[in-house]
């Protein structure tokens, strides 16, 4: 059961995204064209203040940590909003496994999908401005996975209100540029910032890339603090996603939209 | 592992006293309010009821849709708020007013998908397939995207992904909704074959009483969240069968006898409709017991007119149901 159903939604989602391929690839030029402007615009101005654009590494490795994020919890979020629209949601639902399950191996090929993608746009980004960077796959894979896996925490959190709301694609949107402010927190000012998601991701990721380091040279606790988020990210979603099911179930929301 | 299933009796799907109560901004919309029935193994029944009488969130509290206030289902002995998964695996839907399907997807690629998701492999039960493309009428649309579909064959994806799926029990929420007469009838018709060769358990929810007639054994009327009937449809077409007559007779230019017939008739019948042309007289009455009509005939035998033609109102499931509905309304408003 449980592998005939993983295969068909990989299925599923391999041939869905063929048919959208348009989209596919509208989002990778929207990622590097997006990227130009701000990193011409970053060294136009001397590269200010902000923690974000301390450096131009710093904008290389925060726009590649938001990237991650963006796909990833767009996926699951605005997957559970356009299944409820368009009346196919129950229909998931009616599977013995739940959408739950069915949305997070949907997620582990978009986590492939989407980290080709992301690769894709940091090398045209690395071609276009001439960014010097250390390719460490192994040490650069675990803190991709890390950030996407915080990531799909907040996907799911957020596939859970679309469940009750439906129409929260503007709220999505709000939640975006959130996360540009997340990581313009200075840690020297404020240290509990680190403890935030996706922050200690940016951390160890302009470490790996920018400074060449391995990740297991990387400070022992910055490592545990990345572990210890990402795991309380997906559990927090999950949980929040749960219980809006149970919230949507009861007030017969799933089939509304 | 031990077997979910509790074995009570042989009823396959039963609901016991199921009440379901929503929030209207404010207010509380009971939407069920203890309804109980059960559905054999193998038999096909009809879920009627006028719009907003609680069938689809029956139907959508049994799937597990929406969460019950209170009250029990079992699917095959499985209690489905218990064993939620084990339940599921035995039941398969079309759901009312959503797509059911992926319109960017082929018709084989969702049936691929809804089978797979429910632990069926297309490589292995490909012979099934083919088979209910083929009963469906479906096998030159295969290749194509539904969003190409007409409603027809969208609606004929829909219920060859639930069926597809091989569960012993299927709902069909108003299957034959927005489709022609041509398409319904092949609908109908491919469902009829269907249930005579997999002997599957089937509701049909629909406001088609043709439909229903057609292809259910058995109809449950529900209104206001209540069972209103749950009736055999020959027996409830019996039980609503009228003794209205149509009598017409020829004058056969007896006009002396025939001028004094109406006033003879209306001082038996006072109920009766009479209708008078030059050749004919018309009677319509409604008897109030079955021997009356032997009065009436004797009548118009010593009055010298010829009997042209009886007929006897028929009754259909429609009828029958407003009928119900119309009693329960006067007897609840």
């Amino acid at each position: 059961m449980w592998l005939t159903a993983f295969k068909a939604t990989w299925r599923q989602t391999f041939q869905l995204t063929t048919r959208y391929l348009f989209n596919f690839v509208s989002a990778i030029i929207t990622m590097v064209l997006v990227f130009l402007f701000m990193f011409y615009g970053v060294k136009g101005l001397g590269a200010g203040a902000l923690d974000l654009g301390e450096t131009l590494e710093g904008l290389f490795t925060g726009y590649i940590v938001w990237m991650i994020v963006l796909i990833g919890y767009q996926d699951l979020a605005y997957d559970a909003a356009n299944q409820a629209q368009t009346g196919t949601l129950e229909q998931l639902y009616l599977s013995p496994l739940g959408y739950k399950w069915l949305a997070l191996f949907t997620q582990s090929l978009n986590t492939v999908l989407n980290l080709a993608l992301v690769c894709l746009t940091t090398a045209i980004m690395v071609l276009t401005t001439g960014q010097k960077l250390h390719l460490k796959v192994l040490s650069i894979l675990p803190v991709f996975l890390g950030v996407y896996i915080q990531a799909s925490g907040l996907g799911l959190a957020l596939a859970g209100l679309a469940l009750i709301f439906k129409r929260i694609q503007s709220f999505f949107q709000v939640v975006t540029f959130g996360v540009i402010g997340l990581f313009m927190i200075p840690w020297s000012r404020y240290p509990w910032a680190k403890y935030l998601p996706f922050t200690m991701g940016q951390h160890l990721l302009r470490e790996v890339m920018m400074k060449g380091m391995k990740i297991t040279r990387v400070h022992g606790t910055h490592l545990a603090v990345f572990g210890v988020v990402t795991v309380a990210c997906f559990v927090a979603g999950l949980a929040l996603f749960s219980l809006a099911e149970k919230k949507a179930k009861s007030s017969g929301l799933l089939g509304q939209y | 592992m031990p077997d979910p299933r509790q074995g009570e009796n042989n009823c396959y799907l039963q609901v016991q006293d199921l009440k379901k109560t929503f929030m209207d901004r404010k207010r509380k919309v009971e939407a069920i309010k203890g309804i109980s029935f059960s559905v054999a193994q193998g038999e096909m029944v009809g879920f009627l009821g006028p719009n907003g009488a609680g069938k689809t969130t029956t139907i959508k509290s049994i799937l597990g849709l929406v969460r019950p206030d209170s009250g029990r289902i079992t699917v095959d002995g499985i209690d489905c708020a218990k064993n939620p998964g084990e339940a599921a695996k035995r039941m398969s839907a079309v759901l009312e007013g959503a797509r059911n399907t992926y319109w960017r997807l082929t018709v084989w690629e969702n049936m691929q998908f809804f089978a797979g998701i429910h632990g069926v492999s297309a490589s292995k039960e490909r012979a099934y397939f083919e088979y209910l493309l083929e009963v469906l009428g479906l096998q030159d649309k295969r290749n194509a995207e539904v969003r190409n579909l007409s409603s027809g064959y969208k609606q004929k994806t829909a219920v060859a992904c639930a069926l597809v799926k091989k569960t012993p029990l299927v709902f069909l929420d108003e299957p034959t909704l927005g489709l022609d007469v041509e398409a319904s009838y092949e609908l109908r018709a491919a469902l009829k074959d269907l249930q005579s060769q997999e002997k599957r358990t089937i509701v049909v929810s629909s406001h088609d009483m043709k439909v229903i007639q057609d292809v259910c054994n058995r109809a449950i009327i529900i209104s206001g969240g209540r069972i209103v009937a749950d009736e055999n449809i020959q027996e409830l077409l019996s039980l609503f069968r009228t003794r209205n007559y149509r009598i017409t007779v020829s004058r056969n230019g007896n006009m002396r006898y025939a001028e004094s017939l109406p006033e003879e008739i209306y001082k038996l019948f006072p109920q009766a409709d009479i209708r008078e042309t030059h050749e004919t007289i018309e009677i319509v009455v409604d008897f109030t017991n079955p021997f009356e009509i032997y009065e009436l005939i004797e009548t118009l035998r010593t009055s010298g007119v010829s009997i042209e033609s009886i007929s006897q109102e028929q009754v259909d499931l429609e009828k029958a149901f407003l009928e119900i509905v119309r009693r329960e309304k006067g007897i609840c408003g």
